[in-house]
């Protein structure tokens, strides 16, 4: 496995720390876990939906899955000290397996974050792709940012270690902004192909709507496992639709999902790669367990972070400091809704 | 370790896998800047309220029960630092005392601060030489967790009420032959009531050889070498055993006085002549039954003779005992219900006789299990007024809800060994010297052979200690079926 981007993480992680030895920090729990959403950048406006019955193919195929996080630990005088992490998540033989990857712990400032970004994106990637456009990236983007790196990075590593395989991401195989450039989807997804390995992205959260409802709330009938593929979708430029977009609901009572499958596959393939993954993964509530072990395995919990600002104090020899909690000091009880 | 609550005279402390805390340990909280500082005891580890340890717990176990197998590449090595947070402790401690100028009393009334007050073990030789435990007649009870010894003062175990309580087999014998053989060697005049019989070779060590303190350990087993000669036997102290132990009503109490005074008056008090009076007496003959059937009673027991030369004089062993030290065990392990009463009770009258009399200063009695023996009015009898004649009393036993609860608020101090029952610490817990949270948490987890020691002998600050080894020759074992079949 190449694994520069992990080490260049690392190298900036301890650089961007260094430079904050004996500051002054705040402690913060906000997250920031939250990806934004390409779909309204799509255009809808004729929909056709087919529904299509799936039978579960029980022939052995291994199902991988990856999934990062981020998580703001805490403020300082400059910047802000953040962490990220994350998960690859595959089962084989029935036994699910991991290879998690950090935290790594940087510090973020407006000062640091086009170097920072720019470092950790050459240490791997293309850097004609999408490079040079990072001077005008809003400090609060950048843990979403470095996060989607290392999300990237692992869905090459995984497109081109595993053969003939599922590959589960998080999101959709929607390409055409700053931190998801049209060559780094199409990348991943040539090294999916080399490997005969089907990418499926699953997206928890859609806005995408056909006849003025979400295309997740339609009507799947009795029969479950299905899809309802959806057709006629026209992204507006220079967004790219890289997969076929279907409404997945891949158990019974259970939730149905945006699922975008590589349109480089022959339909039956698609089809098939959906049948292979209801046989050789565990659902719950109707999403794959691999992708949910990976979310979950990535996400930090509040003791972590803890142990994040624990760390960065006993290590870095930062000062913790309360700053008073506007919302609080203004709204009193009333302070804690959502702006 | 950080304060991090105080409640009452509770305190709570959070601690770190670096700082090894364990129930019962005293901890020091200082703040320098009042230059005052708490004593406090941990009667509580818990796991500190850490925000995300079950999400962290259950993301561990997720593939059906089993833990998922993984890598992780951590370069920062935070893991530790995961770990440290995880495993951080609250400590739930009990403020025992106050320290301002080397002088401590029992205020919790003032608060450390939260920021600065340090905090700190005490340690058990620091906490002994603060709380002053010690003294001029020491007993070494046994070592504490922390490898010093815990020696606690005779002189405190002078004047008071004792409870020695715990479960089977977790050392409650062992610590009673301890005080018992210390006070002898102080001089004292030691009774004890050997239900078992496990008392009678204390002055022979393991191995059968005599030891110190042989010469001054009496056993009287009643019917063999502890007989009563009815012409030595004081009209009071028998009356004690036919109302109290055979439970003589008052109409034939009165009868019986007049038929004494009249044997009395003839000098033929024997056994032989009191019947033969109690046959012929001029009375009701309901009364001559009832008196006929106590004195038949008195008669099986084989404790009453009529040979001066076969009569052991109790009060001659006790004043033996009041000379050099010494212990007078009544052996009752053969003895039956009926007939472990008439003793019990002649033996408690006895001692009062001589204590009113001032022909005996005091004497320290251990009583093993007292509800098979002692008279319901004797209990109270005990922590008042036989207290102020001199009796101080000990009692031994492994349910302690059969000693009354009054016991529990009057004692002075209380060696506490293992108990795991919910109703048994809830009995204990009413003792007035300790709170019930202390007693129900510490004592639960004892070990065998460790007591937590409460009251006065440790100056109010219950302390556990492992009770030291003592070479004497195990009696009263229970006798087992399968021994012998084992060792073949």
């Amino acid at each position: 496995m190449d694994t520069a981007l992990p080490q260049h993480f690392t190298e900036q992680s301890i650089y961007t720390l260094k430079h904050l030895e004996g500051r002054t920090f705040q402690l913060n729990q906000q997250t920031i876990q939250q990806p934004h959403s390409l779909d309204e950048l799509t255009q809808t406006p004729q929909i056709k939906m087919d529904l299509i019955t799936l039978t579960p193919r029980h022939e052995e195929t291994t199902v991988a899955a990856c999934d990062t996080s981020t998580m703001r630990i805490g403020e300082t005088a400059t910047g802000m000290l953040i962490a990220v992490r994350g998960a690859a998540v595959w089962r084989q033989n029935k036994k699910y397996r991991y290879m998690r990857l950090g935290p790594f712990v940087f510090h973020v400032t407006e000062e640091n974050k086009a170097q920072l970004y720019d470092t950790l994106e050459k240490s791997y990637f293309d850097a004609t792709h999408g490079h040079g456009h990072h001077f005008g990236l809003n400090l609060l983007q950048m843990p979403l940012r470095i996060a989607g790196l290392l999300e990237r990075w692992q869905q090459v590593m995984l497109a081109r270690t595993l053969d003939s395989g599922l590959i589960l991401l998080d999101g959709s195989l929607t390409a055409g902004t700053g931190d998801t450039p049209v060559q780094r989807i199409r990348e991943i997804l040539a090294h999916a192909g080399r490997s005969r390995n089907v990418i499926l992205a699953f997206s928890k959260m859609t806005s995408l709507r056909a006849g003025g409802r979400l295309i997740t709330d339609a009507c799947f009938g009795r029969n479950s496992p299905s899809l309802l593929h959806i057709l006629g979708l026209r992204p507006k430029p220079p967004i790219v639709l890289f997969g076929d977009v279907y409404v997945a609901r891949l158990s019974k009572g259970g939730c149905a999902f945006r699922l975008d499958i590589d349109k480089e596959n022959p339909f039956e393939r698609r089809i098939e790669a959906v049948e292979r993954l209801l046989g050789n993964d565990v659902f719950s509530q109707g999403y794959p367990e691999t992708l949910r072990l990976a979310h979950i395995l990535c996400t930090f919990t509040a003791n972590e972070v803890l142990a994040m600002q624990h760390f960065a104090v006993r290590r870095y020899g930062l000062q913790i400091i309360e700053r008073p909690d506007m919302h609080r000091l203004l709204f009193g009880p009333f302070g804690r809704g959502e702006a | 370790m950080k304060l991090y609550r105080k409640e009452g005279n509770i305190l709570q402390m959070l601690s770190f896998p670096n700082e090894s805390v364990e129930k019962g340990d005293y901890l020091l909280v200082e703040d320098c800047d009042v230059d005052k500082a708490l004593i406090a005891q941990v009667i509580d580890v818990q796991f500190a309220s850490v925000p995300g340890v079950l999400e962290e717990l259950l993301r561990s176990l997720p593939d059906g029960g089993e833990v998922i197998q993984g890598e992780d590449f951590d370069p920062l090595d935070i893991a530790p630092h995961i770990t440290y947070i995880q495993d951080a402790s609250l400590l739930v401690c009990k403020i025992r005392a106050t320290v301002e100028k080397d002088n401590l009393s029992p205020s919790s009334s003032w608060l450390p601060s939260r920021s600065k007050s340090s905090i700190k073990k005490l340690t058990l030789p620091s906490l002994l030489k603060l709380a002053k435990i010690g003294g001029r007649l020491p007993i070494l009870l046994g070592g504490t967790k922390d490898s010093s010894l815990l020696t606690i003062d005779a002189s405190h175990l002078d004047g008071r009420l004792n409870i020695i309580t715990g479960k089977k087999e977790t050392g409650k014998s062992h610590v009673s032959k301890l005080l018992m053989v210390n006070l002898i060697g102080y001089k004292a005049t030691v009774v004890v009531f050997d239900l078992n019989g496990e008392y009678v070779s204390l002055g022979l060590t393991g191995d059968g050889k005599r030891n110190a303190c042989h010469d001054k350990i009496h056993t009287l087993t009643p019917s063999q070498n502890f007989k009563v000669a009815l012409k030595q036997i004081n009209l009071h102290v028998l009356l004690g055993i036919l109302i109290h132990a055979l439970h003589l009503p008052g109409t034939s109490a009165r009868e019986f006085r007049r038929i004494w005074q009249a044997l009395k008056e003839k000098d033929t008090v024997t056994l032989h002549d009191l019947g033969e009076a109690i046959r012929n007496w001029n009375c009701n003959q309901h009364v001559r039954d009832a008196l006929s059937s106590r004195y038949h009673a008195m008669l099986n027991s084989g404790f009453f003779t009529d040979s001066i030369a076969e009569a052991t004089l109790l009060e001659d062993a006790l004043c033996k005992a009041k000379e050099h030290g010494g212990a007078i065990v009544i052996n009752l392990r053969s003895t039956s219900a009926i007939d472990r009463q008439i003793v019990v009770e002649y033996v408690l009258g006895k001692l009062v006789e001589l204590l009113t009399s001032m022909r005996l200063k005091a004497a320290f009695l251990f009583a093993e299990e007292a509800h098979l023996y002692l008279r319901e009015t004797y209990w109270d009898d005990i922590v008042t007024r036989m207290r102020h004649l001199g009796i101080f009393t000990t009692f031994i036993t492994n349910q302690p809800d059969t000693i009354r609860e009054n016991i529990y608020r009057q004692a002075d101090n209380i060696f506490l060994f293992n108990f795991t029952n919910e109703h048994d610490l809830e009995v204990v817990s009413r003792a007035a010297r300790v709170d019930a949270e202390t007693v129900k948490s510490i004592a639960r987890d004892l070990p065998p052979h460790h007591c937590l020691v409460l009251g006065k002998v440790v100056r109010d600050f219950p302390m556990v200690v492992k009770v030291k080894a003592l070479d004497v020759r195990t009696m009263g074992e229970t006798r087992l079926f399968f021994s012998e079949r084992d060792q073949n």
